[in-house]
């Protein structure tokens, strides 16, 4: 799988990383149930610490993108690229929204009135 | 990712819509292994021809049993068939040798080294000794009487040899040894991106033996400690070992970033090879089958070091005068990296 990092992003690493796989994901570079390499592969590819690929790794967990399993490592969830996908934006529109002076809370209020 | 087909055509497609840009397409095309292949089915058929037409056209002039056996010192027939067995016997060598041939070459005639040359060599001295047997039977009424084969089958032999011979010479000219493509892949890597490439690969059946190697082993070991058989090192030390040197050589991890390429082997990344880009002179994907580098794992061959872990799509590499290669998914954009990170221009 190729990995794209943006060498001008300022964002925390672990972000970063998380960032990149979700792209991955998006673009079809790994499939849903693949298995991703190794954190400790991750790692090296990315130049960051084992522990910042683990948290950017859990962060994706958390988004439903992928799947921690016992014996068989961490692999890519159902429907993984097509909710990446959504994720991206949700989170561009969350950051515009921060930029703009409107909380999370205002967000989803504008979601949940939204036609 | 992990080596199941399917998704790798849905990979390529998206993956190159990215900003990482397309690689180009060097696959080989399959024009040379197609006329190979029916050069290989032609001289198969031919051969089967002759060996069958030989004594069955000459029938008129053949004694009804026809000597095919003569004695290696004084030089006179003492074993004789039918004339249809003895149309009909080299014939069957001939089949199952070619049939052998073909099934250990994936499909009928592909032409690899050793292939080409059992067909050709073989091909000739079967069809000399036959030439051989209808010479010395014709015009006698018995097969006791037929002449001396020594001089023409001593011929058959030496020109199956060494058309064997020239045909492994051929082969070997024709190997890419240390050729490389002319169009080399190479991916566009913007100023602002890192781009990095993973893969990697894996052979359940040799993970599978280095378990069970190490399953026995630990059982000796704890019957060893347990006291209740003789000290059994003698078992325990090779089946350790073989156990150890399998699992490292049954998976492996390809990692291209711009310090170059890695290679790790085992499920411990370790031992891992290594190349600086300044050390990479070009990288290419090509197909190899185990066939061609004499098995699977870690491999030196004419071909150069191979890491073989399936038939396939390999990432092939040209560094400090040797070839280095490595069976993996998706090699043709590990390879476009690599040569990108190495700043080469495609030629």
């Amino acid at each position: 799988m190729l990995l794209t990092l943006d060498t001008a992003d300022n964002r925390p690493l672990h972000e970063q990383v998380a960032g990149a796989i979700r792209r991955a994901i998006a673009e079809g570079e790994c499939a849903a149930g693949d298995r991703l390499p190794p954190a400790r592969e991750l790692s090296r590819a990315l130049g960051v610490n084992a522990n910042t690929v683990l948290r950017g790794l859990r962060s994706l967990r958390d988004e439903g993108l992928l799947e921690f399993r016992r014996g068989r490592g961490v692999t890519v969830a159902q429907g993984a690229a097509r909710r990446s996908v959504l994720v991206d934006r949700v989170r561009d529109l969350v950051t515009e929204a921060a930029r703009l002076g409107y909380a999370k809370a205002d967000l989803i209020e504008m979601i949940r009135v939204a036609p | 990712m992990t080596g199941e087909t399917g998704e790798t055509g849905e990979t390529g497609e998206t993956g190159e819509t990215g900003e990482t840009g397309e690689t180009k397409e060097t696959r080989e095309s399959g024009g040379e292994n197609g006329s190979a292949r029916w050069a290989a089915l032609g001289w198969v058929a031919g051969v089967l021809a002759l060996l069958l037409a030989l004594p069955l056209l000459t029938a008129g002039r053949l004694p009804d049993r026809v000597a095919t056996h003569w004695d290696a010192v004084s030089g006179r027939p003492d074993g004789s068939m039918p004339l249809w067995a003895a149309a009909v016997f080299p014939a069957l060598i001939w089949a199952v040798v070619s049939a052998v041939v073909a099934v250990a070459h994936g499909r009928p005639g592909r032409a690899t080294a050793w292939g080409g040359t059992v067909l050709l060599s073989l091909g000739v001295a079967l069809a000399g000794a036959q030439a051989a047997i209808v010479r010395a039977n014709m015009d006698h009424a018995h097969w006791q009487d037929a002449d001396s084969v020594t001089p023409w089958v001593v011929g058959a032999l030496a020109a199956g040899a060494s058309a064997g011979a020239a045909a492994a010479l051929v082969a070997r000219r024709r190997t890419p040894r240390g050729a490389r493509p002319t169009d080399l892949p190479r991916m566009d890597v913007p100023p602002d991106r890192r781009v990095v490439w993973l893969a990697s690969a894996s052979n359940p059946w040799l993970q599978a033996l280095a378990a069970v190697a190490g399953a026995v082993a630990l059982v000796a070991l704890v019957l060893t400690a347990a006291g209740v058989t003789d000290p059994l090192w003698a078992l325990i030390a090779p089946l350790a070992l073989v156990s150890v040197l399998t699992a490292a050589c049954a998976s492996v991890q390809v990692l291209v970033t711009e310090r170059g390429l890695r290679v790790s082997f085992g499920p411990l990344g370790r031992p891992a090879r290594r190349w600086r880009p300044a050390d990479i002179e070009s990288a290419h994907a090509e197909h190899r089958t185990p066939a061609q580098v004499g098995g699977w794992g870690y491999r030196l061959s004419g071909l150069g070091t191979t890491v073989m872990l399936r038939a396939g799509e390999c990432l092939v590499i040209r560094a400090k005068g040797r070839n280095f290669a490595v069976s993996v998914d998706d090699a043709e954009r590990g390879a476009a990296l690599l040569n990108a990170v190495a700043g080469r221009r495609p030629t």
